[in-house]
This record gives C-alpha cells, sequence and structure tokens, in this order.
C-alpha cells in the first residue's frame, strides 16, 4: 500500500525548475532513500511535501488524499514529521520541552483548560510528559530532559530532533540528512536506529542522505534526484551501477 | 604600596563623582531632608536640612573609608592610610564643586538656568549657610575626617575577627542571605513559590492599611503598570512578538470603562462592572482584529505597525472626528467607580485593593498558561516561528491568543486607571506608557512574573520615592536601559529558563519549570 505519491511533482523558482516533473511512491513501512548532488532539489522536494513551499505542478497525495494546499502545521497533523538538514531546535526550551512541543498534535489542552487547570488537562500534561521522557530514553538521551537544547552537544541534538520528530506519532517522517557531520562509528549508531524505529514503532521514513555506506546499508529503494529531475529510481544494488548515476556523481568521461 | 594608593583613589574618585552628580540632579537636598527627618535635626537652611547633610556626608565618608582601607594591605597604618586617601580625593572633587557652586552663587549667576535644581537656597545648603570658602572647608573635613574613622573601623572588626579574609567572609555569608539565593530556592521549589506568592499577597493585603492616600495612590499606578507588564510579558516575553503599541488596548479599556458608565459624551451609565467586561472583551476583540492583518509580519515590521497602530487610537480620540463620540481632547469626565452591593467603594486604598486582586488573577492566568500546551506553543513559535508550525502548531491561532490575552489585561489596567481616576483624556494614552510597559519588562526580565514586579517598582515606583528625579526620567530611563544591556541583559529577576542558559556554563544540574507538579 501506498502511504506517500507525489505526481509530477513540480516547483520553479523564477526560471529554475528547482523541483521537476518528480513522481515518487513510498509504501507503507518501507525505507526509501532519495540521493543526488548537492543542489539537486531533494530539500526543495521535502519542503513541498511538507507544504513550506507550494508546488506549481503536479500533486501528492498522503494515504490516498491530496497534501495540496495544505500549510506546514496541517501537514503535520495529516501524520507527517521531518527533521532539518541544519539543526533546528527550540534553543532556550529544555529537551523535554522540544519534545512536548513535538507533541503538540496529540495532545487537546486549549487555553481554557490550562487556565482552569481541569482534570483533563492534569491527566494529559501528566501522560504527555511521561512520554516524552520514554522518547528521551528511546534515543538515548536519558536524564538530559532538563537541560536547553542549545546546551547539547551536536550529536545529542540530533538525537533530540528526532525524537521530537517522533513525539507526533508519526506515520511517514522525512529525514534530511540525519548523519550529517557523524563519524563513521555514529553514523553506525544512527542506521541501527533508523532500522529500529520501523522495527520498533513501524514508521515508514524516507530519508535525504549523502553517506553512501549509509544510503546503500539501510535503503530499499532509491530516487536519485540530478537539477531537480528523477534521473533513476531502484533498489541498491541497481542503483550503484546505473551509469546514469555514477555520471552525475563523477562526471561524465571525455571520449 | 604604589598600586595601593591608586586603588584608593580611584575609589574616591568614584564616589566623588557620584557625588557630584547628586549634587547637581539636587538629590543631596532630599537626601539631607529624609537623614534630618528621621534624626529629627534642626536645620539652618530654607531647603534641605544642613545637619542632615552633615550626617549623610559622615556615612558616605565611612562607607569610602571602609573601601578605601579594603584595597590595602591590611595593617592600622596602611588602612588609616588608604581610606584617607580614597577620603581625601573625594573630599577635595566635592570640596571643590561646592566651593565652585558657593562662588557662582556668591557672584549672583543664576545657575538655575542651566541646573533646574541648583536654586540660591539650595546652594545655601551645600554651603552650609555660610561663606563658600568655609563651606567647603567644612565638607572637605567631613569626609576627610569620617574616611579615615571608616579605615580605622574597618580595621578594627577586622582584628577582632581576627581574620585576614574578613572580606571574603562577610561577602560569602552576605551572599548567603542574598536575593540570588533566595530566587534560586524559590525557583526550584513550585511549592515554596506559591509560599512566595502567598507572602507577597499578605503583604499586598496589608500595607495600604498602612500607607497614606497619595502612597496607596502611587502605588496603584505601580499596581496598574504590574498588570499591562504581565499582559506586554505574553506578547513579547512568551510569544516572541515585539509590539509597541500597546497603549492602544490600554486606551479601548479606559474610554469603554469611561463612554460606558460617565454622564457624557454619550450618556449609557450602565455602571462599573459591567463596563469592565465590556473593556476585556473589546480590548481583547480589538487584539484579534489588529492581529489577524500584522500578525503575518513578523520582527521589526510587526514592531513599527503596532506602534502605528497606537498612535492612531490617540489620534483618533483627539480628532474632531471623534469627539462628539469620545469627548475629544477634553476626555471624559466623572467615570463612575465599582459598587458592591450598592456601597460605593472609591478611596485611594479601595482601588489599590481592586488592582492587587486584578494582578493576582493576572498572575494565576500567566503561570498556568505558560506551564501548559499552549505556553509551549508560544515559546516555539518566539524560537523558531517555521520549525513550530512544522510541528503542527497553528501559529497564527496562538498568535492572536498571544495578542488577545496581552490586550485583555491591558484592558483591564486601562479600565482600573479610568475609573481610579474618574477621568481619561488623550493625555493619558501616549506613546511612553507603550514604552513605559516595555521597559519594565526589559528591566525586570523577559518572561518572568516576578520580573514584572521588581521592574515596574523599579520603573514607576522610584521615581515616586524619588521626586527630584522626576525632571530627568527620560535621562535615568535610558541609563538605566544602557547599564542594564551591559550588566544584566537578563534583567533584574530573570525568569528560570534565562538563569538556566546562564548557568549551563557550571555542570550543576538545573532545574525544570513545575510542568511535572501541574
Amino acid at each position: 500500500m501506498t502511504l506517500l505519491e507525489t505526481r509530477n511533482l513540480t516547483k520553479r523558482f523564477g526560471g529554475l525548475s528547482a523541483v521537476n516533473q518528480v513522481s515518487i511512491q513510498v509504501p507503507k513501512g518501507s525505507i526509501y532513500s532519495i540521493i543526488g548532488p548537492n543542489g539537486a532539489g531533494k530539500t526543495t522536494l521535502f519542503n513541498c511535501i511538507t507544504g513550506f513551499y507550494p508546488p506549481d505542478e503536479g500533486d501528492m497525495l498522503f494515504k490516498g488524499q491530496t497534501l495540496l494546499g495544505y500549510a506546514p502545521d496541517r501537514v503535520t497533523r495529516q501524520g507527517i514529521s521531518r527533521t532539518y538538514q541544519n539543526i533546528r531546535l527550540f534553543p532556550a526550551m529544555t529537551a523535554l520541552e522540544n519534545i512536548l512541543v513535538g507533541a503538540h498534535p496529540r495532545l487537546k489542552t486549549n487555553w481554557v483548560d490550562a487556565i482552569l487547570h481541569t482534570p483533563r488537562q492534569r491527566v494529559e500534561e501528566k501522560k504527555a510528559i511521561q512520554e516524552a521522557a520514554e522518547l528521551l530514553n528511546f534515543v538515548g538521551l536519558k536524564g538530559k530532559g532538563d537541560l536547553l537544547a542549545r546546551n547539547l552537544p551536536y550529536g545529542e541534538q540530533r538525537q533530540l530532533e528526532m525524537a521530537r520528530a517522533l513525539a507526533n506519532s508519526p506515520d511517514l517522517i522525512l529525514l534530511d540528512e540525519p548523519t550529517a557531520g557523524m563519524n563513521p562509528n555514529e553514523s553506525a549508531n544512527m542506521m541501527r536506529f533508523i532500522r529500529d524505529l520501523r522495527k520498533d514503532m513501524g514508521i515508514t521514513i524516507l530519508l535525504i542522505e549523502h553517506d553512501m555506506k549509509v544510503v546503500m546499508g539501510i535503503s530499499e529503494y532509491i530516487y536519485v534526484l540530478d537539477f531537480g529531475e528523477l534521473i533513476a529510481e531502484g533498489p541498491p544494488d541497481e542503483i550503484q551501477k546505473d551509469p546514469l548515476v555514477i555520471e552525475s556523481y563523477l562526471g561524465r568521461s571525455e571520449k | 604600596m604604589d598600586a595601593v594608593w591608586k586603588d584608593s583613589s580611584r575609589e574616591g574618585l568614584i564616589f566623588g563623582v557620584v557625588i557630584i552628580f547628586f549634587i547637581l540632579i539636587g538629590l543631596t537636598v532630599t537626601l539631607s531632608d529624609i537623614v534630618g527627618n528621621t534624626l529629627d535635626l534642626n536645620s539652618d537652611s530654607m531647603i534641605g536640612n544642613t545637619r542632615g547633610l552633615m550626617v549623610t556626608y559622615s556615612i558616605l565618608g565611612l562607607w569610602i573609608g571602609i573601601r578605601g582601607a579594603n584595597t590595602a594591605e591590611r595593617t592600622w597604618s596602611t588602612s588609616l592610610l588608604s581610606s584617607t586617601a580614597a577620603g581625601l580625593t573625594t573630599a577635595v572633587l566635592v570640596g571643590v564643586s561646592v566651593f565652585v557652586v558657593g562662588i557662582l552663587d556668591a557672584a549672583d549667576v543664576e545657575m538655575r538656568n542651566y541646573l533646574v535644581q541648583l536654586s540660591r537656597p539650595s546652594v545655601q545648603l551645600l554651603i552650609f549657610t555660610k561663606d563658600p570658602v568655609s563651606g567647603s572647608f567644612l565638607t572637605a573635613g567631613i569626609f576627610i575626617i569620617s574616611s579615615a574613622l571608616g579605615g580605622l573601623l574597618s580595621m578594627a572588626t577586622e582584628s577582632q575577627r581576627n581574620s585576614q579574609q574578613w572580606q571574603a567572609v562577610f561577602l560569602d555569608r552576605f551572599s548567603n542571605l542574598s536575593l540570588k539565593r533566595v530566587k534560586e530556592t524559590f525557583h526550584s521549589s513550585p511549592r515554596l513559590r506559591w509560599v512566595g506568592y502567598g507572602l507577597f499577597l499578605a503583604i499586598s493585603l496589608l500595607i495600604p492599611q498602612f500607607l497614606s492616600k497619595y502612597w496607596n495612590y502611587a502605588m496603584g499606578t505601580v499596581g496598574i503598570y504590574v498588570l499591562m507588564g504581565l499582559g506586554l510579558n505574553i506578547v513579547v516575553g512568551l510569544a516572541g512578538l515585539l509590539g509597541l503599541g500597546y497603549v492602544a488596548f490600554f486606551a479601548i479599556g479606559a474610554y469603554t470603562v469611561g463612554l460606558l458608565t460617565a454622564p457624557a459624551p454619550i450618556s449609557l451609565q450602565i455602571g462599573f462592572w459591567p463596563a469592565l467586561i465590556a473593556s476585556v472583551v473589546l480590548a481583547a476583540l480589538t487584539g484579534i482584529l489588529l492581529g489577524l492583518p500584522v500578525l503575518r509580519m513578523r520582527g521589526d515590521y510587526l514592531a513599527i505597525v503596532t506602534l502605528g497602530f497606537g498612535e492612531i487610537i490617540r489620534v483618533l480620540i483627539r480628532s474632531d472626528l471623534m469627539s462628539p463620540y469620545l469627548g475629544g481632547p477634553q476626555g471624559i469626565r466623572d467615570i463612575a467607580g465599582p459598587t458592591i452591593f450598592g456601597v460605593s467603594f472609591s478611596s485611594e486604598k479601595a482601588y489599590l485593593y481592586l488592582i492587587v486582586i486584578g494582578i493576582l488573577l493576572a498572575i494565576f492566568f500567566t503561570n498556568h498558561l505558560q506551564n501548559s500546551r499552549v505556553g509551549r506553543a508560544w515559546m516555539a513559535i518566539r524560537e523558531d516561528e517555521t520549525v513550530a508550525q512544522a510541528m503542527g502548531i497553528n501559529t497564527l491561532y496562538y498568535k492572536l491568543l498571544a495578542f488577545a490575552t496581552g490586550a485583555a489585561f491591558a484592558g483591564v489596567g486601562g479600565a482600573l486607571f479610568a475609573a481610579r481616576n474618574q477621568y481619561t483624556g488623550p493625555a493619558d494614552h501616549t506613546l511612553m506608557v507603550s514604552i513605559n510597559v516595555l521597559c519594565l519588562l526589559i528591566v525586570g526580565g523577559m518572561g518572568s512574573i516576578p520580573g514584572v514586579i521588581v521592574g515596574a517598582f523599579v520603573l514607576k515606583g522610584f521615581p515616586e520615592i524619588l521626586r527630584e528625579l522626576e525632571l530627568y526620567r527620560l535621562l535615568t530611563f535610558g541609563g538605566l536601559l544602557v547599564v542594564m544591556m551591559v550588566l544584566r541583559p537578563e534583567g533584574l529577576w530573570p525568569a528560570p529558563r534565562r538563569r538556566l542558559e546562564l548557568s549551563a556554563e557550571d555542570s550543576s544540574t538545573p532545574v525544570l519549570e513545575d510542568e511535572a507538579s501541574g
């Protein structure tokens, strides 16, 4: 069953087509990757799906329903979470609060509940904090809930961002270069973590990645973008042999 | 030894410059009066209190001596020498200034033209109603002798304690009792915080009983600013929306109560309480209506637009177009005060109680809101609006909510203000109100409820205590803000969050706000 689908998605900035007629299909419960050289339009594709950029042409479907015209908050409420290429936490909030913000769409407390401290609000708040603490443990940040996000080391900030994205109990998570800036050891941990996500939580994963070892190691299927266009798709071993992909990464050999 | 002299005279120099500043702005007159009245001293001068001034100088001299001595290597003779050196520096500076002022006065130069506070009687006070020469020598003498005494005093206490670390010990003890420690315990335990608020409540309920009518009025003004500060704190401190037109909501609150209860220009006279509710609702609604188009802007643009809105309201009130309905430049008179079961209570004291109740409600609201899903959404918007939206937060809704809540608080403030004065007019609703409220947030500490209270007292309370500074209000404001930005950018009583940021260097485990205690 297809969870996320784009149909001929196009996004232009002036004369430049950052994403051009891209169609992808991500089945439920899979780990798919998007690769491509810098400026290939990978992040733009993510930004279209999550509602930051309205696409100029084409359609996007999530669980069979269109996402066209949805603002980012509404897209998130459908069950799509994401992380960012350059970590974007709420720096002056604690780790726990960051996760609680992530859980925002799942919670029901409105301002009247908040002011009156209704029983409903207390129960929900208590449960939310407990779940946030569990998520902290899950990403390996046990006991660091009271630290400000900005004071965490780089690697832990990445993990916290992941926990925040998970707090929404999403069906699909979009990871933008989750291993950027990590050493091989940390990358390996991250790969294991991503696999666990699917196994333990049943979350579908679409990731952008530069590290070929990571991509080839965990992806079931890979889309290759270059200059906004989909130039190849297939399982990792096919992609590795594809002449177009090799060309776009290494350049054309002059005959 | 050279360094010791240098340190001591620098102490003296700082004191000297500050005292000269005090003289120029006429603070010496006030201080001498306060001291003189407290000690019940006779005075020779028309204004101020000559003997009170002498005592003031002596106390300052002792202080200079103690400060001066502490920079020295500690023996009786060096103590004495260095504190005298400090005193001498101050004495020369102040003595010469007094001499110059005295001579100019004797030469019939009207200094008031340049420095408002230097009237002839106040100069007479400065030279102790003597001639300039003996006056200035007397001044210098007091400083030298008292600072020498201060030096001996500090040495004596030290020998008694038999400790080289006298100052360190003292400072250590002192800091144990200091506000900082109180604040830390206060923030770390939610229960203690409620005790703190309870104490504040008890004090605020008791104090009006002992205050004069004037002070009850002055404290009421401070209270109204606390109320508005709490409102703007939600908008600026929590949601991070820099609004400069806050006075608009204050004006709407004041005018709603005015129009609904006063006999003119529209004779509705529906009574204070329904009018109060109407003013809150109307202010909140205006907040939403203004917010809808404006909140799409961010940062500086938002500040400019709201600034404009504040001015529009004021200009509208003044305009000929609206004057048949709003009373024009004359404003609205005979605004009704609150009555409970037919008993009208309109004394300054009663209003102060009313304002305190308003503040307590506002604190209750703010406290519950900021430690909830709503408060977290606001903070997320302040931190990174784009990501906040990507987290599923309907940013426009929450920004409007912040705007409306802030506006409602200001509406209450305006309503109470107008009813208490039984009058409101365009002069009450100038840009200065917005700036004052923003300043008290900055001085007190953004996002901090106790900070708002402290800030309001510093900005609206101090000028009442030191009325002499009234003329230098704006100068003091500017100076205060600059000093705050340099020395304590987080404010006098910062939110625990800011404290977390600052104390993050040492690895002590910081404590989270009491979300868990819900």
